[in-house]
């Protein structure tokens, strides 16, 4: 089994490649971007297990960025992580299919828990839909 | 061919890692689900109750509260839902159906409610009432509603609205600084909150107001200095004094007196003393307390009340009854000479007077007062001795006692409760109320007794758990079954063993409730709330000391149950009236409430226990609870045919038992390890389980002596038995554990048992489920065990339900040690009865085996 790959889509550049940086410690395969418009591009590029989104950012934000991936089709777990969203935030966001919300700050042994609960929800029901053939490879502009 | 052998183990030991990894991914996401909904559904009916409390109508909120707890609840539901949906393989989502409907109907009620903001900064107290707390904060309101509803005297001011606080925050970008900082908090590092809190506040002092903002609090100020000119002659310098009034789920903080208020502020500090009390929004503790609570930013704010200094020679704090005796209808008052905050303080011992409905003095004690705290000329304030001549004279004349007793009886009857008020005297012999807020007497769940113990009755009951503060006088009824709930006659007691949402089609005919077992925070107790009817919990024996038909008095305040009727207590059958009630916002927070607090869904066992029944979230979140935890029951479904996959446990006695850790289950996890020992659970469940299982009594277990018939009788049904359950569950027990959680599924001899439970700090999480089923034996005989454990189970509290061969039987929302001593009696009763059914030779039996076990005697000869 290869290891569990994650996207971290989130303003704050510090914050994300520290989560970056933590999850290649323990074994994952981890990479960020800094914004919406470039989230929706990089699923087009490869599959993801889990994608952590920011809802707060300049430009797409989190919730209009959720859609848009839903909409491509891709079934990657997405959880919300945020700031300063509000509570209708997580509705909206669950009701739009991700896995969770959840509020920072949040201890780092928190979130890893909470990417591995959404990484076992995706390789469950891979199981039930069958093997999920990566994305069709698109250059972003 | 050695190197063979090892590389054929190492590819069985891969296989067996490999196939646990699998398995216990299905496990730990299903548990991880189960988790996720207990979370929520806790969150959720702390959110119930705290809808049912402002829907008493004593305490002020504004829209705000109504959006957010809304928000609120139909998040945790929709959790709920997702969980239910994912822990069951989708088999669930026509609640997400159901789930819509009553959430788009919230949406609209909401939505009619229009943000109605005033467009002042500043706004008088003289406009001000109850209804404006999202305006003014809280105190603020509560304080026009002083002036202007209970039309009594407060100091000359003005509020500084939310609204400018918001402009503050915004147009000087202080909020996108202040969040930004509040990211630097480090909640593995504690330390980081401090230093972070203390930037916060520098940098909000430091920041200027908008100068209109500055321009209109100083125009205000102005407007204060000139109306109070006519009455003030001194000449000195206009003070003020300037009390923080946050908005937002807070509360408490604000209660607990959090944040700042400061005395006696000259014209130029005005500003500054403005952004102090802003800036105490950040405190470390304020920002910890709503991180903890999940309140964001967005959704609090600080007025600030501006009151011309009352330079009082006398000030104190007075209830309009004694808080520990409901029962004295005297006036309790406090008094010290100068400034309040001594009063309150603990500095010097004030003056206390008990006072007579009519204002006449019962009692007072008159202590000495040695200093006194003063306004200092140029602002802020200072202690001075009190002059030898009036430390040992009282602070209060006979006539302002009266006055103070009026007062205090005008504020009991506008808010329909007793009041906890604060006061001031000037020089001039006027006085002013600062402050008057509910005494809370009663807390649920902590029952301190406000009302004496009455001699002249028998009492039945000393030390119930308060569940809903009141009293009820009536004929008691006993319910035992579901008859009785459907003959309840109108205006008796309602007397259970158990607590259950079920009591509710009784509810509203009940005068009171009592039940022996029960919790402060479940779903019963949350309906008792919404009906108002006094009820206690936790009240042990009222089932076998209180007949039926007996007239007895519940004094749900204190606890209590009296035989006959109460007369002293008879007066506090009836709350008064409430000044939130029929305001616009309560009208809006109770459409809303109907979408989400109502529970019509109280019977598990009924036809109509299905999503499409569900009217309201709280239907909802009890549905997805009943059915989570049957799919977690069926845990155990997945495990028979999945081999390699668990530890094996190593012990005393022959169990074939492995278990599998689903998280936090074992002291250390080696995936290489076969076996484990006992000493290795981690697991508080399983342990306490364990430790019923091998008990030391069983140790030396043999085969019974077994009569003849029943010996025969057990290999004609082993013969006969279909062969499904035996495979289904195969010859193993599993143990499914975590921490704090347990599934074990267990064939012991020939029948075959289920255990699920949760067993954390968090009472409402807490939960045992249990069901036998099965064993050797004839129908007879099988029907006699069942009944047997029955008759155990219900003894040890449990809720009992016998079908046939079959007993399910539940035990829920209890402490953690209480779910840990049964769990260990669970564990020496599947020991028990091993070989129980051959001995169920004829109906007496049924009792002597279950009175031997809760004896403590387990040797079946």
């Amino acid at each position: 089994m290869s290891e569990p790959k994650i996207l971290i889509v989130d303003d704050e550049k510090a914050f994300a490649n520290n989560i970056v940086k933590l999850l290649t410690k323990r074994g994952y395969e981890a990479t960020a971007v800094y914004d919406g418009a470039s989230a929706v591009c990089i699923v087009d590029e490869k599959v993801f297990d889990v994608i952590i989104l920011d809802i707060k950012m300049p430009g797409m934000d989190g919730i209009a960025t959720l859609k848009e991936i839903k909409k491509k089709g891709i079934k990657s777990e997405i959880v919300i992580l945020t700031g300063h969203g509000s509570i209708e935030t997580g509705t909206e966001g669950i009701r739009l299919g991700a896995f969770d919300f959840v509020m920072k700050p949040i201890t780092i042994d928190d979130l890893l828990d909470k990417i591995y609960q959404a990484y076992r929800r995706r390789i469950i029901e891979q199981g039930r839909t069958g093997y999920i053939p990566p994305q069709k490879k698109r250059t972003c502009t | 061919m050695f190197e063979k052998l090892k590389l054929f183990k190492r590819k069985k030991q891969d296989d067996r890692t490999y196939a646990r990894d699998n398995l216990s991914d299905l496990f730990r996401f299903k548990y991880s689900c189960f988790k996720m909904l207990l979370d929520s559904n806790a969150e959720f009916l702390k959110v119930i109750s705290d809808i049912e409390e402002k829907l008493q109508g004593q305490q002020v909120f504004g829209m705000s509260y109504v959006r957010s707890r809304s928000a609120k609840a139909v998040f945790h539901a929709l959790r709920m839902v997702k969980n239910l949906d994912d822990l069951s393989g989708h088999r669930y989502s026509s609640l997400f159906e159901t789930f819509e409907k009553i959430n788009s109907n919230i949406n609209e009620i909401i939505k009619k409610k229009k943000e109605d903001l005033p467009s002042e900064n500043i706004l008088p107290y003289s406009v001000i009432t109850a209804e404006m707390a999202d305006w003014v904060g809280g105190k603020n309101a509560n304080l026009g509603e002083v002036l202007n509803k209970a039309g009594l005297p407060i100091p000359n001011g003005f509020a500084v609205a939310i609204r400018a606080f918001k402009s503050f925050m915004l147009k000087t970008g202080l909020f996108d600084q202040v969040s930004k900082k509040k990211m630097e908090i480090d909640p593995d590092n504690p330390e980081t909150l401090i230093t972070i809190s203390e930037d916060i506040r520098k940098l909000i002092i430091s920041t200027k107001l908008p100068p209109e903002l500055e321009e209109a609090i100083m125009l205000a100020y102005a407007n204060l200095v000139e109306s109070a000119a006519a009455i003030n002659t001194s000449g000195s310098s206009f003070m003020v004094s300037m009390r923080s009034s946050a908005i937002g789920e807070d509360g408490e903080l604000s209660a607990a007196g959090q944040y700042l208020s400061k005395l006696n502020v000259p014209k130029e500090q005005i500003i500054s003393a403005y952004k102090e009390i802003a800036a105490s929004l950040y405190t470390p503790h304020a920002i910890s307390y709503r991180l903890n609570k999940g309140i964001r930013d967005e959704d609090i704010g600080m007025s600030v009340g501006c009151l011309q200094m009352v330079e009082s020679v006398a000030s104190g704090v007075m209830y309009s009854r004694n808080p520990l005796n409901l029962l004295e209808k005297n006036i309790i008052i406090t008094a010290v000479l100068g400034l309040g905050p001594y009063a309150v303080s603990g500095v010097i011992t004030p003056d206390s007077y008990i006072v007579d409905r009519d204002g006449q003095i019962v009692s007072a004690e008159i202590s000495q007062k040695t200093v006194k705290l003063v306004c200092k000329p140029d602002g802020g304030l200072m202690e001075v001795l009190v002059a030898d001549d009036f430390r040992h004279k009282p602070c209060l004349l006979p006539e302002h006692i009266r006055i103070l007793a009026e007062y205090a009886q005008k504020l009991e009857n506008h808010y329909g409760c007793s009041q906890d008020i604060e006061w001031a005297l000037d020089a001039k012999g006027n006085i002013s109320i600062l402050q008057s807020r509910p005494l809370r007497a009663e807390q649920f769940g902590k029952t301190i007794p406000i009302t004496p113990v009455l001699t002249a009755y028998p009492l039945l009951i000393e030390k119930g758990m308060t569940v809903s503060g009141g009293v009820g006088i009536g004929p008691a009824f006993l319910v035992a079954s579901d008859d009785d709930l459907l003959n309840f006659p109108e205006g008796s007691v309602l007397i259970a063993r158990h607590s259950s949402p079920k009591l509710v089609m009784a509810m509203k005919k009940a005068k009171a409730i009592v039940t022996d077992i029960g919790n402060i925070a479940g779903h019963m107790a949350s309906l008792a709330r919404e009906f108002a009817v006094p009820t206690i919990v936790n009240a042990n024996v009222a089932t076998t000391t209180i007949p039926s038909g007996m007239e007895i008095t519940v004094d749900a305040y204190s606890g209590r149950v009296y035989q006959g009727r109460v007369t002293e207590l008879e007066s506090f059958q009836n709350t008064g009236q409430f000044p939130m009630k029929n305001t616009p916002v309560y009208n809006i927070l109770r459409e809303v409430s109907d979408w989400v607090v109502p529970l019509n869904l109280m019977d598990a066992r009924s036809p109509n226990f299905t999503p499409a029944s569900c009217k309201s979230l709280h239907d909802i979140s009890r549905l997805v609870h009943e059915f989570s935890y049957s799919e977690m029951f069926q845990l155990s479904d997945f495990v028979s045919d999945r081999k390699g996959i668990a530890f094996k446990l190593k012990c005393a006695i022959p169990l074939d038992l492995y278990v599998i850790d689903l998280g936090g289950g074992l002291t250390e996890n080696n995936q290489d390890f076969k076996d484990i020992h006992p000493d290795k659970i981690a697991s508080v469940p399983f342990k306490a389980l364990l430790n019923g299982i091998l008990h030391e009594d069983f140790h030396q277990t043999q085969l019974r002596p077994i009569e003849f018939k029943g010996f025969m009788s057990v290999m004609r049904e082993q013969m006969l038995s279909p062969p499904s359950v035996v495979e289904r569950f195969g010859d193993r027990s599993y143990a499914l554990i975590s921490d704090k959680y347990l599934n074990f599924s267990s064939r012991v001899g020939y029948h075959y048992s289920i255990l699920d439970t949760y067993c954390s700090q968090t009472v409402n999480m807490n939960y045992i489920t249990f069901s036998f089923k099965g064993g050797a034996a004839d129908d007879t005989r099988k029907n006699r065990r069942v009944r047997a454990i029955a008759l155990i189970l219900q003894a040890s509290d449990f809720a009992v339900e016998v079908t046939g061969d079959k007993v399910d039987a539940r035990y829920q929302k209890h402490e953690k040690t209480l779910i840990e001593q049964k769990l260990d009696m669970l564990g020496r009763l599947l020991q028990f009865t091993r070989q129980m059914d051959m001995l169920m030779t004829n109906e007496a039996s049924v009792d002597a085996l279950s009175k031997n076990f809760l004896a403590g005697k387990y040797n079946l000869e």
